[in-house]
């Protein structure tokens, strides 16, 4: 079952900048969301606010996993996340970080192979599973981040900006894979900068300056706002 | 495998692949101790040998040709004779001798007749390490001297017979390749794993980390057990060097040193990554762990500076550092043999230094990205 998330009033201070102010949106169970906005609009901010890396200076995340309210605890047990900056080990091998993966969620190893096998074949990896990190492109490099939280079945899964730096085939690659995993098992909120993006989301939230302008599906927050592109969205409100 | 040790294994199987492809840290970690070894062991010598020695004989009596005989044959000094007074002077002018030292007429007399045969010693006090050594040798000689004639004349009524105990010939090396063990951990240990939590924070892994199930205890312990493995490694392999190159005795029980060793690596990786969870940069990590790590290991431990020689204040900041307690009961392990009960303040005082830092890096552990 996939988890729903009430961000309710919620504000982060970092050092003396506002990175958020009184942000309140929902993000509806099961469905794809796009964290929308320019660099420095507080998503990565709202992204770990939601997994706990960061504590709220006002406000709080609400969970509900299978229709009731749980715990935050809770909720983060069932989360995956993968940062924006790099964060895998440019020495291990795909094979072997999922490997590492595999211990740090305690899968059993049959329902490993199948999983990582999976996988594997969804990312077009197979070929690749020997080669270390360092080793991998852009786009194979995101994919094995993504692999690797994967492989636990989260029922919500955050995406820092998955697809940046990444070209074209990649993207649309990422993408198939983000659309496949997500639906009734598994939430999916991943934040981009890329405006094209943010209209193959099911629901946006957009940010600016730390501030939400909108929330909703794409094509009415447009209507709303009287814009055409989101593009045109922030060049209006710079 | 319940969850915890599992999580444990798997930070530390991740960690000594890493270790094992790092060349740095495999070079510094498999190099460094035989620098240590070599450059302590073999190139450093804190004993004097052939030390110069004019020798003004105006006695040229049967005694004083054995003392100077004595003197010779014991390979501390090199006899130069001086001929005249002036002659002595000028090789004191021009720096050619270390040491003077001047029989008076009558000397023979005075040994013979049972009364005190005196002689002057003169020497460089410019280094005084040297000066006091030679004072000891020659002190050793004069003692030498006195059984040897003395066996063909009447035994002496009272003579203070010194013996050293647990190094006879007072070989510097006996003293310090005990000790190196101390200054190599307490170095490497820190050194290595002041590098790693900085490191995945630096590198972006620590964020990914922190999104898992893991918790600090895991992380920490996983981190600590290669590093510990590496660093007993070298611990071995220089207890394996000091027996069985410099051929030091080993009185004590290995099992007592190995505990030792146990509690002083454990405590001093501690550091290291209490070090690297506080600063969260290599750089910064790396200048605290050369503070840290390598200063008491030489200032404060007892390896070079005897500690009992410092001011009172600074015996007692000597008690901080692991290095004073671990040195205390290598050297006691290897030469005197002592037990447990003899080192027990030691033993408490490494085991308190382990829970403590480990405990410190645990407790420091940020679990979140907050600046």
């Amino acid at each position: 079952m996939s988890i729903e998330v009430r961000t309710i009033h919620i504000s982060k201070t970092l050092n003396t900048t506002a990175a958020l102010t009184d942000v309140s949106t929902v993000f509806d169970a099961g469905m794809v969301h796009g964290v929308v906005g320019p660099n420095g609009a507080g998503k990565t901010t709202l992204l770990r606010l939601i997994k706990g890396l960061l504590h709220p200076t006002q406000g709080k995340c609400e969970f509900t996993y299978q229709g009731k309210v749980c715990t935050p605890q809770e909720a983060i047990s069932r989360m995956g996340y993968f940062p924006q900056e790099p964060s895998l080990y440019p020495d291990l091998s795909v094979w072997e970080h999922l490997e590492f993966f595999r211990d740090l969620y305690n899968l059993g190893d049959k329902d490993f192979n199948k999983r990582a096998e999976e996988l594997l074949a969804a990312t077009g990896m197979t070929p690749f599973k020997d080669r270390p990190a360092g080793k991998l492109s852009g786009g194979m490099y995101k994919k094995l981040g993504l692999m690797s939280v994967l492989l636990n079945r989260p029922s919500l899964l955050l995406l820092d900006e998955p697809t940046i730096g990444v070209d074209p085939v990649s993207r649309q690659e990422l993408w198939d894979i983000v659309y496949n995993v997500a639906g009734p098992e598994m939430t999916v909120i991943l934040s981009t900068s890329y405006m094209d993006e943010a209209e193959r989301c099911a629901k946006v939230h957009v940010l600016q300056n730390g501030h939400l302008l909108a929330a909703g599906q794409p094509h009415t927050v447009m209507e709303n706002l009287h814009v055409t592109n989101f593009a045109e969205l922030f060049l209006k409100h710079e | 495998m319940n969850t915890r040790a599992k999580h444990i294994m798997a930070i530390a199987s991740k960690e000594a692949k890493h270790i094992k492809r790092d060349i740095f840290t495999l070079s510094v970690a498999l190099v460094l101790p035989m620098v240590f070894v070599v450059f302590f062991g073999f190139v450093i010598n804190l004993d004097y040998h052939h030390i110069p020695l004019t020798v003004r004989d105006n006695d040229q009596s049967h005694t004083s040709r054995e003392l100077l005989t004595q003197a010779s044959a014991a390979g501390y000094f090199d006899i130069i004779s001086a001929h005249t007074p002036l002659e002595a002077e000028e090789q004191l002018q021009q720096n050619r001798m270390r040491g003077l030292l001047i029989i008076p007429h009558g000397f023979h007399t005075a040994f013979t007749n049972g009364e005190v045969a005196h002689a002057q010693l003169l020497i460089d006090g410019t280094d005084n390490t040297m000066a006091a050594l030679a004072t000891t040798y020659m002190q050793g000689i004069v003692q030498a001297t006195q059984q040897a004639l003395l066996s063909s004349h009447e035994p002496p009524t009272a003579a203070i017979r010194t013996r050293y105990l647990f190094n006879p010939e007072l070989n510097s090396r006996w003293f310090i390749v005990p000790a190196l063990s101390t200054v190599i951990i307490g170095f490497l240990a820190i050194i290595l794993t002041a590098l790693t939590v900085a490191r995945e924070w630096e590198n972006g892994s620590m964020e990914l980390l922190l999104s898992t199930p893991l918790r600090p205890l895991e992380i920490v312990v996983g981190k600590l057990l290669p590093y510990f493995a590496l660093t007993f490694f070298d611990v071995l392999l220089v207890f394996a060097l000091a027996l069985l190159v410099f051929r030091i005795p080993f009185h004590g029980s290995f099992v007592l040193y190995l505990t030792a060793c146990l509690f002083y690596i454990m405590g001093a990786l501690a550091l290291g990554l209490l070090i690297s969870v506080i600063t969260r940069q290599q750089q910064s990590a790396i200048q605290f762990g050369f503070a840290i790590g390598l200063l008491p290991s030489f200032m404060f431990s007892g390896f070079i500076f005897p500690i009992e020689n410092m001011p009172a204040f600074f015996q007692y900041v000597t008690m901080l550092f692991p290095q004073r307690w671990f040195l205390q009961i290598s050297r006691a392990l290897f030469l005197s043999g002592s037990g447990l009960i003899d080192l027990i303040g030691p033993f408490i005082a490494l085991f308190l230094f382990m829970t403590g830092m480990i405990t410190l890096a645990i407790r420091n552990f940020k679990t979140d990205v907050e600046p």
